[in-house]
C-alpha cells in the first residue's frame, strides 16, 4: 500500500514531522508512506486560484494516486494549523482528490492533551461535503507529552505507544482496503427515454427535457425563451455540460446562480428517477474531469463471446471459419478460463480408433452391469437408445466370447452412460437426468469436435485411449502437450491470427436487449473504461460459478450443507456472471442445486494436487477425532458427503512406503510442505495424532484396525475394496484435506441449437450459450471428461446457429 | 464606542464584508467600527524570534486600542477560513491583543446555515489559553442566503435579520460596557501573556 503523510505545520521544528518520518521508517514493510510538507503551500484564496500551481498539483496528483492519506496535526489555538486548513481548502475547491479518500489522523503536542481538540476539528472539517474524505473512526491517536516521547534516533521510546501506534496503522490498512471497495464506481442503468421536467429559472419555472439511453445522459435541454438574460445563462450551458461530460450529478454550481444551478441539478435527478434509476449513485461519482471521450470504447462485430474459456474461443474460432467477425470479451487478464485447468483427455466414442486396443480387465464387466440393469430403471425417452444399445453389446459379447476382446465403444454406450451417470436425486426428493436431445446432440457430433480441433491445430496422442477420473469408460482423447492449455493455445493462437479479437480484463456488465433481440453487451474494463460491443449475436461461454459461494449457498439442494469458506479448483473468475446475464434477459434456469466436489481438495486452495496424493488402494481417510468413516473407493459424491458429516476436514493418512506410490510430489515438496505447516509428518503415530490434536490412542487403534483389515483382505467396517499397503514405517504423514467444489451443474436453459430459453419456453432471440455456464446436459453428475467435450460441442453449435439466424 | 471589525476571509467578493460594512453604516451613531482586512498577513510559520510582521502589529494595535472586536467569518469545509485562522496564530504567538477583549461572532453564508459551525470552532479558538478573548455568550447571529441579503445601498434586506441583528449588537454594547467595568489589569492579564504550552509541558508554575 502507498500512504500520503502530511506534516500538519509548515514550522521548522515540528514533533509531527518526527512522528510521521518515524510511522514511515518503523512501518516501511508494511507500506510506503511518503511525507509531504506544507512549507510552500500559498494562503487559500478564492479570488486567486492556484488550484493549477505546481504544489497544490504535487498534493492532489499523489493524493489521488495513495491508497490514503496520514495528516499529522499540531494543535495551535484548540484547532488545527493554519497552513494545514489552508491546504485542505485548496483541495475542497476546484480540486478534490481527497474525496473518499482513507484519512487516518495522527497528532503531537507539548502537553498531555496531544492535539485532542485540534484532531476533532480536523475530523468536522474532513466530512465537509466538499471534502469528503472517509476518516476511520475510533483509533485516535493522540502523542502527549512529545518533547520526551523520541529517543536520539527519532525512535518512540514507549513500548505501549508503539503498540498502540501500530494496532491504529494496521486498522487503517483494512479501513483503506475497505474504503477501496466502498469506492468502486456503482453502475447505473435507465429505461431509455425522453423526460419531461422542470429547472428553476429566475422568472419561473423552464421547460426541461432529459434525454436517457440505456447507461448514459445523452442530452439536456433547457427551454431559456422566457429567461431574461444574464448571469444564469451560464447556469443553463455550463451546469448540463459538466453533467454529460462526467456523467455525473456532482457538478458545480455556477457562483452567484446557485438556485439556477440547482435548479437544473433536481431537474436531471428527477429525470433520472423518472427512468427507473437513483439519482443518488450519480450525486456520489466523482466530479467531471472535462469531456473524456476515451472513457468509452465500442466496437461493431458479427458476434460477441462472453468469456476466452474452450467453449468462447470455440464459438469465436467457428465464427471466423466460417467467415465472420468475432469478438471475445475476457474479465481476467489472460484466456483460458477453467479449460487450462483440465487434466486434458476429452470424452467421444470413435469406435474405428478404439477396436484398434485390446480391452482390459473389468471392462466386459461393465458392459454386463449395463446389460443386467433393469430397464423399469430407464427413463422412457432413453429405452429405445438402452435396447438398441443392449443389441449392440451382445453382439460385442457374442463375438469376443472365445478371444482376447477389443476395446468396445459406441455413441449409445456414450450417451447410456452419460445418462445414467448424470442422474441425482436431491435432498428435497427433486429426481434429475440429462435432457434427451441435448445428450443426443452431445454425444452424436463429439467426435466431429474432435477432428475440427485437429483443424484448429490441436494434435492428439493416438497412441492410447485414456480414462480421464470419473468418465465411466475408455474413450478419452488426450492432446499432445500441456493438458488443458494445448487447446486454449491452439484456439487463441487461430482467432488471433484471424483477426478475432480477445479483449481481456474487461468484464461484461449488461447485455444491450432491443426489442427483444440481444444486440451486444456493455462492459466494465479494470482500468473503469466502458467497453460497448455491438452485435448481431451473444454467446455467453462464461462457465458456472464454482467461484461464488454465495450463489452455491442459495441455490444447493443437493448437500446437506456448503461451507462458508468452501474452495474451489475452478478459476476465481468463475462467479456465475453469464448466468445473471441470462437472467437479465429472461432466461430460465435448470438443474441450479446440484453441484460437484472434489472431495480430496487442499483445504487452503482448493488445489488437487498438494500433499500426497496416492491410489486409493492406499487411501486412508481418517476423521479430525482420528477415526475412519468411509470406504475409501466410494464415489466422490459419498466420499464428499461423508467429508461434510464429518465436519468437511479430514486426513490422508500415509506411511513412508505408502509416500513412495504418491503420484504428485517430489522429498522437495513434501519437505516444504512440512515446513510451511500444509502437511503434517511424525515419526510416530502418537506424535502425529498430537500435531492433529487427535486423543493418540484412537488413531492408534484406528491404524491397528486397519493394518489388520489389510492382512485379512478384508474391511468389516467400511468394506473397502482392494488393498495394498499397511500404515507401518516411520516417518508417517497426514495430508489435509477438504471437499471443494469442482463444477456447478445448473445453469441457463438451452435448446439443441444452443438458444438460450426463457421461463415461457420461447428462445431468446441473439442469445446462445454454451458449456458450464449451460445446464441440463449433464444434469446432477458430469462424467470427468465430458466437459470438454461440452464446450467443443456446443460451442461450434452455438456460432452456426448465431451466424444461420443473423 | 471604539469597535474593530475584522473581515474573516481574503476572497474580493464577501458577504461578511458587506455584513460588516452594513453594521459600520447601520450603527454609526452606537459605535465607531473600523473594518480591518487580512489579506496582507504572511503565512504563519512559527518562526523563532516571535516578532510581530508589520500587517499583523497593524491589526494588533487597532485591536489592542479597540473597545470590542466582532469578527465576521465565512465557512469554509465546516471551519473557519485558514486565513482567519492564520490571522490568530499570528496574534497568539506574538502579541496577544485579545487577552480580555469583548469578542462578538457573526457569519453569512451562501447556504441557509450562515456558517454555524464555523462559528462554534471560532468561539473555541478564542478560548484557547493563548488567546483568552471574552466571547459573548448565548449571541450568535447566522446570515443564511447571504447573496441575496443586501441591496444595493448594502441595507439588510431581510427585516426578521435587521431586527435580530439589532437585539445581539445592543447586547454586544453592554457586553463591552460590562467587560470594561471588569479589571482589567487583574493579576492573570500579564501571566495570560505570559503563556506558553512549552511551559505547561515541563510543568512550570503559571
Amino acid at each position: 500500500m502507498k500512504f500520503i503523510g502530511i506534516v500538519g505545520t509548515n514550522a521548522k521544528k515540528s514533533y509531527n514531522r518526527m512522528l510521521l518520518q518515524y510511522m514511515q521508517k518503523h512501518f516501511e514493510s508494511k507500506a510506503e508512506i511518503e511525507i509531504l510538507e506544507l512549507t510552500d503551500v500559498p494562503m487559500f484564496n478564492e479570488s486567486k486560484d492556484q488550484s493549477n500551481s505546481d504544489i497544490i498539483q504535487e498534493f492532489n496528483t499523489k493524493i489521488e494516486a495513495a491508497d490514503g492519506v496520514i495528516i499529522a496535526t499540531p494543535e495551535h489555538n484548540h484547532s488545527i494549523p493554519a497552513a494545514l486548513k489552508s491546504i485542505i481548502e485548496w483541495l475542497s475547491f476546484n480540486l478534490h482528490p481527497l474525496d473518499g479518500k482513507p484519512v487516518m489522523i495522527v497528532g503531537a503536542s507539548y502537553n498531555v492533551q496531544g492535539s485532542s481538540r485540534a484532531q476533532l476539528h480536523l475530523r468536522q472539517i474532513l466530512d465537509a461535503p466538499g471534502v469528503n474524505a472517509n476518516v476511520m473512526p475510533g483509533y485516535e491517536f493522540l502523542l502527549g507529552k512529545v518533547q520526551e516521547a523520541f529517543d536520539e534516533d527519532g525512535n518512540i521510546k514507549s513500548a505501549r505507544t508503539v503498540d498502540f501506534l501500530e494496532t491504529c496503522f494496521n486498522r487503517f490498512m483494512k479501513f483503506s482496503d475497505i474504503i477501496a471497495q466502498l469506492n468502486l464506481p456503482e453502475d447505473i442503468t435507465y429505461q431509455p427515454g425522453t423526460f419531461k421536467v422542470t429547472a428553476v429559472g429566475h422568472n419561473g419555472d423552464l421547460p426541461m427535457s432529459v434525454t436517457l439511453s440505456d447507461d448514459r445522459i445523452e442530452s439536456i435541454d433547457i427551454d431559456t425563451s422566457s429567461e431574461t438574460k444574464g448571469i444564469a445563462d451560464v447556469a443553463f450551458k455550463r451546469v448540463p455540460q459538466q453533467i454529460i461530460d462526467g456523467q455525473t450529478l456532482n457538478v458545480d454550481v455556477v457562483s452567484g446562480a446557485s438556485i439556477t444551478s440547482n435548479g437544473v441539478i433536481d431537474g436531471v435527478a428527477q429525470a433520472v428517477k423518472m427512468a427507473g434509476a437513483d439519482p443518488e449513485i450519480l450525486k456520489k461519482r466523482k466530479k467531471s474531469a472535462g469531456p473524456n471521450k476515451q472513457n468509452v470504447i465500442e466496437y461493431q462485430t458479427d458476434v460477441v463471446v462472453v468469456g476466452a474459456g474452450g467453449a468462447g474461443l470455440t464459438a469465436a474460432a467457428k465464427t471466423i471459419q466460417d467467415g465472420k467477425k468475432a469478438i471475445v470479451v475476457e474479465k481476467f487478464p489472460s484466456p483460458g478460463g477453467n479449460t487450462v485447468r483440465a487434466g486434458g483427455p476429452m470424452n467421444a466414442a470413435d469406435p474405428a480408433w478404439q477396436n484398434e486396443f485390446p480391452a482390459i480387465s473389468g471392462e466386459k464387466h461393465t458392459l454386463k452391469e449395463i446389460m443386467d440393469t433393469d430397464e423399469s430403471t430407464i427413463d422412457s425417452e432413453y429405452l429405445e437408445d438402452f435396447r438398441a444399445l443392449k443389441g449392440q453389446i451382445a453382439e460385442y459379447l457374442k463375438e469376443n466370447d472365445d478371444k482376447k476382446a477389443y476395446l468396445f465403444d459406441s455413441k449409445l454406450l456414450h450417451r447410456i452412460q452419460t445418462y445414467l451417470g448424470g442422474k441425482r436425486t436431491d435432498l428435497k426428493g427433486n429426481t434429475i437426468y440429462g435432457q434427451y436431445d441435448l445428450v443426443k446432440e452431445l454425444t452424436d457430433h463429439a467426435l466431429e469436435s474432435v477432428n475440427w480441433l485437429k483443424d484448429i491445430g490441436v494434435k492428439f496422442d493416438e497412441t492410447q485411449v485414456t480414462m480421464p477420473v470419473g468418465a465411466l469408460w475408455r474413450r478419452g482423447h488426450k492432446p499432445l502437450g500441456n493438458q488443458g492449455f494445448a487447446y486454449i493455445e491452439n484456439l487463441t493462437k487461430y482467432v488471433k491470427e484471424h483477426d478475432g479479437k480477445i479483449i481481456t480484463d474487461t468484464a461484461v456488465k449488461q447485455l444491450i436487449i432491443e426489442d427483444g433481440n440481444v444486440k451486444g453487451v456493455i462492459a466494465r474494463s479494470s482500468d473503469g473504461k466502458k467497453v460497448i460491443v455491438h452485435a448481431g449475436a451473444v454467446v455467453l461461454a462464461s462457465g458456472g460459478f464454482g467461484a461464488n459461494t454465495k450463489m452455491l449457498k442459495q441455490y444447493n439442494t443437493y448437500w446437506s450443507d456448503i461451507d462458508d469458506n468452501i474452495k474451489t479448483t475452478n478459476s476465481p473468475a468463475i462467479t456465475g456472471d453469464g448466468i445473471r446475464l441470462g437472467q437479465s434477459a429472461g432466461a430460465d434456469l435448470v438443474g441450479m442445486g446440484f453441484s460437484q466436489m472434489m472431495p480430496v481438495s487442499d483445504p487452503n486452495t482448493g488445489e488437487i494436487f498438494t500433499g500426497l496424493q496416492v491410489p486409493p488402494q492406499n487411501f486412508v481417510i481418517i476423521n479430525q477425532q482420528g477415526k475412519r468413516f468411509v470406504n475409501e473407493y466410494a464415489s466422490r459424491d459419498a466420499l464428499t458427503q461423508a467429508a461434510i458429516d464429518n465436519g468437511n476436514l479430514f486426513y490422508l493418512l500415509a506411511d513412508d512406503e505408502i509416500k513412495k506410490t504418491a503420484y504428485n510430489t517430489s522429498q522437495a515438496q513434501i519437505d516444504k510442505q512440512v515446513e510451511n505447516g500444509t502437511l503434517y509428518r511424525a515419526d510416530t503415530i502418537e506424535d502425529l495424532a498430537k500435531q492433529l490434536k487427535m486423543d493418540p490412542a484412537v488413531l492408534e487403534d484406528t491404524v491397528k484396525k486397519y493394518n489388520s483389515y489389510v492382512d485379512n483382505g478384508d474391511d468389516p467396517e467400511f468394506h473397502k475394496n482392494a488393498f495394498d499397503l499397511k500404515v507401518k514405517v516411520a516417518p508417517f504423514y497426514a495430508t489435509p484435506r477438504k471437499p471443494a467444489i469442482h463444477h456447478t451443474m445448473g445453469g441457463l436453459k438451452i435448446d439443441t441449437d444452443a438458444h438460450v430459453i426463457n421461463k415461457d419456453g420461447q428462445i431468446i432471440h441473439g442469445l446462445y450459450a454454451a458449456g458450464e455456464v449451460a445446464g441440463g446436459i449433464h444434469a446432477g453428475n458430469r462424467l470427468g471428461g465430458n466437459s470438454l467435450s461440452d464446450i467443443f460441442t456446443f460451442g461450434r453449435i452455438a456460432a452456426d446457429s448465431a451466424l444461420k439466424e443473423m | 464606542m471604539k469597535i474593530v471589525g475584522i473581515v474573516g476571509t481574503n476572497s474580493v467578493e464577501s458577504t461578511n464584508r458587506e455584513l460588516l460594512k452594513y453594521m459600520k453604516q447601520y450603527y454609526a451613531d452606537t459605535a465607531e467600527i473600523e473594518i480591518c482586512e487580512i489579506e496582507d498577513i504572511p503565512v504563519f510559520n512559527e518562526p523563532e524570534d516571535k516578532t510581530a510582521p508589520s500587517a499583523v502589529q497593524t491589526l494588533s494595535d487597532k485591536i489592542l486600542q479597540a473597545d470590542g472586536i466582532i469578527f465576521a467569518t465565512p465557512e469554509y469545509d465546516h471551519s473557519i477560513p485558514a486565513v482567519l485562522k492564520n490571522a490568530i496564530e499570528w496574534l497568539s504567538y506574538t502579541t496577544r491583543p485579545l487577552i480580555n477583549k469583548p469578542v462578538m461572532i457573526v457569519g453569512a453564508s451562501h447556504g441557509s446555515l450562515g456558517t454555524s459551525r464555523a462559528q462554534s470552532h471560532l468561539r473555541q479558538i478564542l478560548e484557547a489559553p493563548e488567546l483568552k478573548a471574552l466571547v459573548m455568550p448565548n449571541a450568535e447571529f447566522l446570515l443564511g442566503r447571504s447573496l441575496e441579503a443586501f441591496d444595493d445601498d448594502g441595507m439588510l434586506v431581510y427585516p426578521n435579520k435587521v431586527k435580530e441583528l439589532d437585539h445581539e449588537f445592543n447586547e454586544f454594547v453592554s457586553f463591552v460596557k460590562l467587560t470594561n467595568k471588569l479589571t482589567v489589569n487583574n493579576e492573570f492579564f500579564d501571566a495570560s501573556k505570559q503563556f506558553s504550552w512549552k511551559q505547561v509541558a515541563n510543568g512550570e508554575d503559571i
